[in-house]
């Protein structure tokens, strides 16, 4: 057997075709892992330069302030989700979807679904990391490597020569399609291997995403070896199998994605974000008290300062953001939970797909799917809310504050997954 | 004593739902070469793709050294050395690369000295063996194809039309190789086109005609088989 092996792999690597494929697929592995890190590592510091930045601003904004509205005002607060040590492999929703805003303490509904200053870089290399990679290319190398095996003998008039000569008959066929995969196996893993050690991976993790290639790379090269094998003409084969990649890797998805979304109708974010500005801007005409009683309702605790006195008061204006907050509510937990309710429905349609199965498996692992972001807008909704809780009683209490006061600002704690 | 090493009894094969042989039979004894010949389409590849278990007989049976192709194809395959009709080896590799993978594949070693003797004796120049067979003219692939059938040293060399492609003289000197081989006692089962080499070294030529033995001729003794006869008779066996 392994005279048999070591015989079809100097054979193989004689093949100016196989080399091509090999490197090819060693390129697009280690191209789609570099695509990953840049972006990772750009995210990463863009995280540092805000927070530089929110710090010398805050600096600068506190500087002989003692009202602790203007200073919620003008104070930003950086709420981010870190990357995970996997992400670089799965970029997943860090590529679609905000990992970062930059909090005040004004209404947050519009701050959470404003697209467009608040949503970093989207980066359209993003799409082309491992994970597409490894999801969507890798069968179509896969394909491209062994849909002509016994097809190219036959062509040639070596398929019997082959087979008389080989006391293993056609099964040396078989070695031939194992050991050309085993080549592409290497080439696409050993440039996962060098970014695992560079990235300091847990050994859980490499070995998560290990299994996850292997499970494409034998799903495909079994799918070729069965197609070829019932369809003996190599480009009748080729065909066959890029229509089987294309119901099982584009199709399917789309098809899948499209049903779930029409029958899990969710709120758009830009409809959450005009009832947010509607309701605080229709406040400014509405009569002062009705805002406060609609406040007081809430929080109770504050009804004895409630008493709205002069033309503008920050007590009064930030309860009236916190009202527009209240108003767009409904609508935004509506969508969160309409995402979760896609995403498990869409863990139906991935058993159908084997593209989307690896993608939703490299993403959760990777700590960038959906429910990952929605940990984090939870996460920064918390924070947005510590916020609230600490100005309302100088803003209520109407008490100046100091710098002592200041150093007591909750500060934005990453959530773990 | 003299021992059948091939027979092929009342052999019947369809291809595409259509009789291609029809009830042949014939016996190969040891060491003698047997030359089929016959039009295209006439059923000849297929009688050796046969006897390789590449093609199942409807009925008959194709038999080899002993062992019935259909109950054990690959101790059948273990007799033989095949050359195929158009037997393209890889363009890419060297005649030393293509025979050194073949016989790896058949599990045969032999020493680069007696691959270099084998085409010698094919006369392949020697300049030429390192370079890839798609720098190759048609009969210089063939001659390649042929030192491996030879390298193989079975007790069976099966060869479909081995001179096709070749100039005469090349021809000639690789029907003194086979007669050599054979009287060495090696069994020499092949398809050709041209009657009068078959004629010169064959102990018995068969005549196919549309999937039928028309008629056989026998080599007497020192007398050769007469090559106007089979051309005659082939002629006639040609439909008008
Ligand atoms: N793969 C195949 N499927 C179906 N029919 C076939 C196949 N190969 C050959 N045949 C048919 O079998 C018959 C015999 O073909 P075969 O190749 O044995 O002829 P041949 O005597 O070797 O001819 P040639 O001198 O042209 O090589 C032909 O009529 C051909 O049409
Ligand atoms: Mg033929």
């Amino acid at each position: 057997m392994l005279h048999e092996l070591r015989r079809e792999l100097n054979h193989a690597l004689k093949e100016p075709a196989l080399r091509w494929l090999v490197l090819i697929a060693f390129s697009l592995s280690t191209i789609a892992l570099l695509i990953g890190a840049l972006t990772i590592s750009h995210q990463k510091d863009m995280v540092l330069r805000l927070e530089a930045a929110v710090t010398a601003e805050r600096l600068l904004t506190i500087k002989d302030k003692t009202d602790p509205g203007d200073i919620a005002y003008n104070l930003f607060h950086l709420t981010f989700d870190p990357p995970t040590d996997l992400a670089f492999m799965a970029l997943g929703q860090r590529n679609e979807r905000p990992w970062l805003h930059r909090l005040r303490m004004l209404a947050l509904e519009g701050q959470i679904h404003e697209t467009n200053d608040s949503n970093p870089e989207i980066l359209i290399l993003g799409q082309l990391d491992f994970t597409f990679f490894l999801s969507v290319l890798v069968p179509l190398i896969i394909i491209s490597l062994l849909f002509d095996i016994e097809g190219r003998e036959r062509r040639e008039g070596r398929y019997e020569l082959i087979c008389a000569a080989s006391p293993l008959g056609s099964r040396v066929f078989h070695i031939r399609a194992a050991v050309k995969s085993l080549l592409l196996t290497a080439a696409i893993i050993l440039p996962f291997i060098a970014a695992a050690i560079s990235n300091n991976l847990t050994i859980l993790a490499f070995l998560s995403v290990l299994g996850l290639i292997f499970f494409q790379i034998v799903l495909w090269v079994i799918f070729c070896r069965i197609v070829t094998c019932i369809i003996p003409e190599a480009v009748t084969a080729a065909l066959s199998l890029v229509t089987l990649w294309l119901l099982l890797t584009v199709l399917t998805p789309i098809i899948g994605k499209t049903a779930v979304e029409n029958s899990l109708p969710v709120p758009n974010g830009g409809t959450i974000l005009l009832t947010q500005r509607e309701t605080v801007n229709a406040a400014w005409d509405l009569p002062k008290e009705t805002t406060m009683d609609a406040f007081i309702h809430i929080y109770p605790e504050w009804k004895a300062q409630a008493t709205i006195n002069r033309p503008f008061e920050w007590k009064w204006y930030y309860a009236f953001q916190e009202m527009g907050d209240q108003a767009a509510q409904p609508k935004s937990w509506a969508l969160y939970q309409g995402m979760t309710d896609r995403h498990e429905a869409m863990a139906l349609v991935a058993l159908l797909s084997p593209a989307l199965f690896i993608e939703r498996a490299m993403t959760e692992l990777a700590g960038t799917d959906v429910l990952q972001h929605l940990r984090y807008v939870r996460c920064a909704r918390a924070f947005h809310a510590d916020l609230r809780h600490f100005y309302y009683p100088y803003l209520f209490n109407e008490k100046a504050m100091s710098e002592n006061d200041l150093a007591q600002l909750p500060e934005f704690e990453p959530c773990a997954i | 004593m003299t021992k059948s090493l091939v027979t092929a009894s009342k052999l019947c094969v369809e291809r595409g739902n259509r009789r291609v042989l029809d009830n042949i039979s014939f016996t190969i004894n040891k060491g003698d070469i047997f030359a089929l010949l016959g039009g295209n389409g006439a059923g000849k590849s297929t009688t050796l793709l046969t006897f390789l278990g590449f093609v199942k007989p409807s009925s008959g049976e194709a038999i080899i050294n002993g062992i019935k192709v259909e109950e054990d194809i690959q101790a059948a395959r273990g007799q033989i050395a095949y050359l195929p009709e158009s037997a393209n080896l890889y363009a890419h590799l060297s005649a030393y690369e293509n025979i050194e993978y073949f016989l790896s594949l058949a599990q045969i070693s032999r020493s680069s000295q007696e691959i270099s003797l084998s085409l010698d004796d094919v006369k392949l120049a020697p300049k030429m063996r390192i370079e890839p067979l798609s720098s190759y003219s048609k009969g210089m692939r063939q001659k390649v194809a042929i030192a491996l059938a030879m390298l193989r040293r079975s007790p069976l060399l099966l060869l479909d039309e081995p001179t096709s492609g070749l100039d005469p003289v090349a021809i000639d000197e690789f029907n003194t190789i086979l007669k050599a081989l054979a009287d060495a006692g090696t069994t020499i089962f092949m398809v050709t086109h041209d009657v009068y080499g078959a004629c010169e070294i064959a102990k018995r030529v068969g005549l196919l005609q549309q999937g039928k033995m028309a008629s056989v001729f026998e080599a007497v003794g020192e007398t050769k088989i007469s090559a106007e006869a089979v051309h005659q008779a082939f002629r006639q066996s040609q439909p008008s």
